[in-house]
């Protein structure tokens, strides 16, 4: 431990006056000094504000915990595909049959490194589903869902490059919602879940 | 960012929670400099910082109820952002804890003194990085965010020798770099 002389802690504690230390005590104050000044300088180069961005999240709704707890118990695919494993696997084999059946006959051809997701969520009353996520930089618009049949069941099958996305899917353009039958869901940084897709690449 | 005329904190958190969100603008006018930099100096990375400390607002404005003392909004919002950090920094090694910002391009109208300081600055930069978090910390909030002892006791929730002795050390590690390199 390189232990320094008292007093040049004490003067840069505002102890001792600086002209109560000998002059290479001085020298030790000053270098310490100016690299806290150096340190607290502005860096080079433009900072961005980070007020629009704090200030998009704050628009976002963020749903209650009451809100949240009441959709969850209103969705009961959630309930059945956690406390039933063989439910949820039956649940999978049937969408991963859809998924094949449909993209084998008319779905889209997945190029080397993509693969095919499917987005799927039971909106009764909505007007409008998107998904949005870090596959889109979270922007509402580029993948709409479709409920053909009006079942209140929406759905979308796009190409995505193969990896791991976290998304959420938009209600009506404004209710932020979580997809419970995701594969699994993570806690975001603001808070929240996001559901979580990994993209596979397609080995037909 | 232009905050003249901003109500004072406490005028402004009790805005924020009687519903007027936009108000919140002006905490974050005011103080994202400070957080920034701080966070900056913590994690060696202006990426990672602006992260923190976005990260931090939102939080500060989700719990804003829970600050008790409004007029002391500055001391809160370093808590938040020094537990962020230290979150950061536990995810990744301490051997992470570089600058990974690109250093500085030499402009061709920098004079030498220019191009010292930028090379001093490297070399602070780079011994502040190589302190421990405690450390680094301790020394941030005092002399480069001028916090006092009660302040930064008020926000790193230590004790005051404890920080005191942090700040010690860390000078004593800063100082040997520098004449090392003198």
């Amino acid at each position: 431990m390189n232990v320094i002389d008292q007093r040049i802690h004490q003067v840069l504690d505002g102890e001792l006056a600086a002209e109560a230390v000998p002059a290479e005590l001085r020298r030790a104050v000053a270098q310490l000094a100016a690299a806290a000044d150096l340190l607290a300088a502005p860096p080079a180069g433009a900072v961005t504000s980070l007020e629009s961005r704090v200030m998009a999240e704050l628009r976002r709704p963020a749903p209650s915990r009451a809100r949240r707890v009441m959709r969850w118990l209103v969705t009961p695919h959630a309930i059945i595909l956690r406390v039933r494993p063989a439910w949820s696997v039956a649940f999978a084999a049937v969408v991963a049959a859809f998924t094949l059946f449909t993209a084998g006959q008319e779905g889209p051809e997945p190029a080397e490194h993509e693969g095919i997701a499917q987005f799927v969520g039971r909106f009764p009353e909505a007007q409008s589903v998107h998904a949005v996520g870090t596959f889109n930089d979270w922007r509402a618009g580029s993948i709409a869902l479709e409920d053909q049949d009006h079942d209140g069941v929406w759905r979308a099958t796009v190409l995505l490059p193969t990896g791991t996305y976290e998304y959420m899917f938009v209600v009506d353009g404004e209710r932020w919602v979580p997809d419970h039958l995701a594969e699994r869901l993570v806690a975001d940084d603001f808070g929240r879940e996001n559901s979580i897709v990994i993209v596979r690449p397609d080995r037909r | 960012m232009d905050v003249r005329g901003a109500p004072p904190d406490a005028e402004v958190v009790a805005l924020v929670l009687a519903g007027d969100t936009e108000a919140f603008g002006f905490v974050i006018r005011r103080y994202e400099a400070g957080l920034l930099r701080f966070a900056a100096r913590m994690l060696g990375s202006r990426d990672a910082a602006a992260d923190a400390v976005a990260e931090s607002f939102v939080r500060a404005y989700r719990h804003l109820a829970s600050c008790r003392e409004p007029a002391r909004l500055r001391t809160w919002l370093y808590r938040i952002v020094t537990n962020r950090c230290k979150s950061h920094l536990a995810r990744r090694s301490v051997a992470d804890v570089s600058l990974d910002d690109a250093p500085p391009v030499a402009d061709p109208a920098d004079t030498e003194a220019d191009l010292e300081r930028a090379d001093q600055l490297v070399l602070v930069e780079r011994a502040l990085a190589d302190l421990s978090p405690d450390k680094r910390e301790a020394f941030v909030l005092k002399h480069v965010e001028g916090l006092s002892y009660e302040e930064m006791a008020a926000v790193t929730g230590e004790r005051i020798p404890t920080l005191k002795m942090r700040v010690h050390r860390a000078r004593e590690e800063l100082l040997k770099v520098l004449e090392d390199h003198a």
